[in-house]
């Protein structure tokens, strides 16, 4: 079971507490009765002096044979019952004022009168009620325990949340936190040591993390362009060497299927360098874009294409689907997600767009399985073994999108169709 | 026709040079800021191919300079990085067309070719081929001065084609140049397969005296 911080110590605390008053409660109403007794038990050791005493002056009171208002009664003993020692005992006796018995302090002892003869002496008196000392104890206790949870409780509740507030204010910065995009962490001031430690120590883990992301990014940036130039070369040279008429045609077929395997490598190191301008925020101007007019002029760039795999393209605008976002950006985005439609289509297939109230969504009839949501939009994931495909439309295409708040995009599978959703929160 | 080539990569410049002398231009070269600066505020040009990244200087302030000093040459800037931002700014300071490296040279020379023709009013729009002749500014194509009906790929495929008779034209120079990157591979040979047939087929209706020849496995040669 998860528990809030503030509560977490109460949970140890209810049981804690309740343990030492139970040990204390124990050790204090033995030391309170051992206190009561002993006060009793002095009473009574003085009553019996002056009892003894008087029985010197007064021989009339050795016929106190029973207890009466006195609270003592004298017997006389025989000599070998005789003892001087006092004997405490507890004893229960019926009290007319409460109705029922209650309990007395008797002290007994021995001693020998004037006239030589030795007696008992028993003196009682009405002493503490152990049951409802201890009864009012617990109930103290009970009410002191309470009031003690209680306040731990609120004061828990009051100091820790204002305590916790920096903490809850890093908890919230770390979860709108989102890797290699724009962060506004909101700034944490707090007069905890802890969480200052904390919150500096984050900060410098994002730092760390986002510079060793943003070399990489260059890193792919700056390979991408370093590799243009050689390609550059590269292809000029083979363009030079096929326009030599005397090349029989086995070499020029070798130096075309060359210059094709450079051109896909042209073409993936375009797509990374696509990737990680996106990614490095290059396409910076925003402009209300209507999607519904830009997949119309998409669709007329790929119009011959369509027409020549003789697909059937349905355009269907239900709404207007507007997104704040680069021109440039938005063209690659339907011009990616129209390109695949074309390509993982059969002969005389459908593709169908369907633009309602904030959603774009595309839809082809497909040749093959579902792909895997899981990997589709990772970079180099390849369905098939497809050695045309660089693996990197759908990543481009994720990431333009993750470059905007509020759109999202998911792949299904229905009816042998791919679907593409595209959605758009405004924010 | 006088090209000047400013480009730091030697290899680069060597191969533009070559291609540019097959293709009987006058070709002149610049390795760096400063050697082209001298060329080009001494000497005039019917095109200056520009790379941006130059040493000691880029090649954006020397395309500035050209034009502060009242030239009007056809600049065509090459450029590594393709960018968006890269493409605009050149245009504003007055380029004429920016192509990304890497170009196929085909490419390169028919932007060469359409840059200077629309500088040049005196050029002449039409280029001409047996009985066939294009018209770049109508974007039209005669067979024995008759027009034929040719859609917006099969005119540019032409274009291409009339540009460099009796040269080898690669498939993916063609594809690249005439559909963009929209393409795949894959499908795009196809396409341009089809393309290319009902292209034969409107010049054959025509009577026309060229034909498009097939290479094989490579491209397409107009004869």
């Amino acid at each position: 079971m998860q528990i809030s911080l503030k509560n977490y110590t109460l949970r140890y605390l209810i049981p804690g507490i309740l343990l030492v008053m139970a040990i204390w409660a124990s050790l204090f109403y033995a030391y309170i009765l051992d206190e009561v007794y002993d006060n009793v038990d002095d009473g009574l050791k003085n009553q019996k002096i002056e009892i003894i005493r008087e029985a010197y002056g007064n021989p009339e009171l050795l016929e106190t044979k029973a207890f009466g208002v006195n609270q003592f009664r004298i017997v006389q003993v025989d000599e070998k019952d005789y003892s001087p020692v006092n004997v405490f005992r507890n004893e229960f006796i019926y009290m007319p004022y409460d109705e029922e018995d209650e309990p007395y302090r008797i002290l007994k002892t021995g001693f020998y009168a004037k006239d030589g003869k030795t007696y008992s002496l028993e003196i009682r008196t009405s002493t503490v009620e152990e049951d409802d000392l201890m009864l009012d104890l617990a109930t103290a206790l009970l009410v002191l325990y309470i009031v003690i949870v209680l306040s731990i409780f609120l004061i828990n509740q009051f100091v820790l949340t204002k305590a916790y507030r920096p903490f809850r204010k890093i908890l919230q910065n770390l979860q709108a936190y989102r890797f290699g995009g724009v962060n506004n962490l909101a700034k944490v001031e707090s007069n905890v040591i802890e969480f200052n430690q904390l919150n500096t120590e984050i900060n410098q883990m994002i730092q760390r993390n986002e510079d060793v992301f943003a070399e990489q990014k260059r890193f792919i940036e700056n390979a991408s362009h370093e590799l243009q130039t050689p390609l550059a070369i590269t292809i000029n040279r083979l363009d030079l060497l096929m326009e030599d008429e005397d090349l029989p045609e086995k070499h020029l077929v070798q130096l075309a299927e060359t210059k094709d395997a450079i051109h896909r490598m042209v073409n993936l190191n375009k797509s990374l360098l696509m990737l990680s301008r996106i990614e490095n925020r290059q396409f910076q101007d925003v402009e209300q874009i209507s999607f519904n007019d830009s997949t119309r002029e998409v669709i007329n760039d790929y119009e011959d294409l369509i027409a020549f795999k003789q697909l059937d393209l349905r355009l269907e605008c239900k709404a207007d689907f507007y997104v704040s976002m680069n021109p440039n950006l938005a063209q690659v985005l339907i011009s990616n997600l129209l390109r695949n439609a074309i390509k993982y289509n059969h002969a005389e297939g459908v593709i169908a767009i369907e633009i309602t109230q904030g959603e774009w969504k595309i839809r082809n009839s497909s040749t093959g399985l579902p792909l895997n949501e899981k990997f589709i939009f990772q970079r180099f994931h390849k369905q098939s073994q497809d050695a045309l495909s660089n693996g990197l439309g759908l990543a481009i295409v994720k990431s333009i999108v993750d470059s905007y708040p509020g759109l999202s995009i998911v792949y299904s599978f229905e009816n042998n169709f791919h679907v593409f959703s595209l959605n758009f929160k405004n924010s | 026709m006088k090209v000047l080539i400013i480009e730091d990569e030697p290899a680069l410049r060597s191969t533009m040079q070559d291609f540019l002398l097959n293709e009987h231009f006058v070709v002149e070269l610049a390795e760096d800021y400063y050697s082209g600066l001298t060329k080009i505020t001494n000497y005039a040009y019917d095109c200056i191919l520009l790379d941006i990244m130059l040493p000691n200087g880029s090649g954006m302030d020397l395309l500035k300079e050209l034009r502060a000093i009242g030239k009007d040459d056809s600049v065509i800037i090459l450029s590594a990085k393709d960018s968006v931002e890269d493409k605009v700014m050149g245009l504003e300071l007055g380029a004429d067309d920016y192509l990304a490296k890497p170009f196929h040279l085909a490419e390169l020379l028919a932007r060469i070719k359409s840059t200077i023709r629309r500088k040049n009013v005196q050029f002449d729009p039409m280029i001409r081929y047996k009985n066939v002749s294009l018209n770049t500014e109508d974007r039209v194509v005669y067979v024995s001065d008759v027009p034929i009906n040719l859609n917006r790929k099969e005119f540019e495929l032409m274009r291409y084609f009339m540009n460099r008779p009796e040269k080898l034209m690669q498939k993916t120079t063609l594809a690249e140049a005439v559909w963009g990157d929209h393409i795949d591979q894959a499908d795009r040979l196809d396409f341009i397969y089809s393309q290319i047939k009902n292209l034969k087929k409107k010049l054959k209706d025509a009577d026309a005296l060229v034909d498009i020849q097939a290479v094989y496995g490579v491209g397409y040669k107009l004869i």
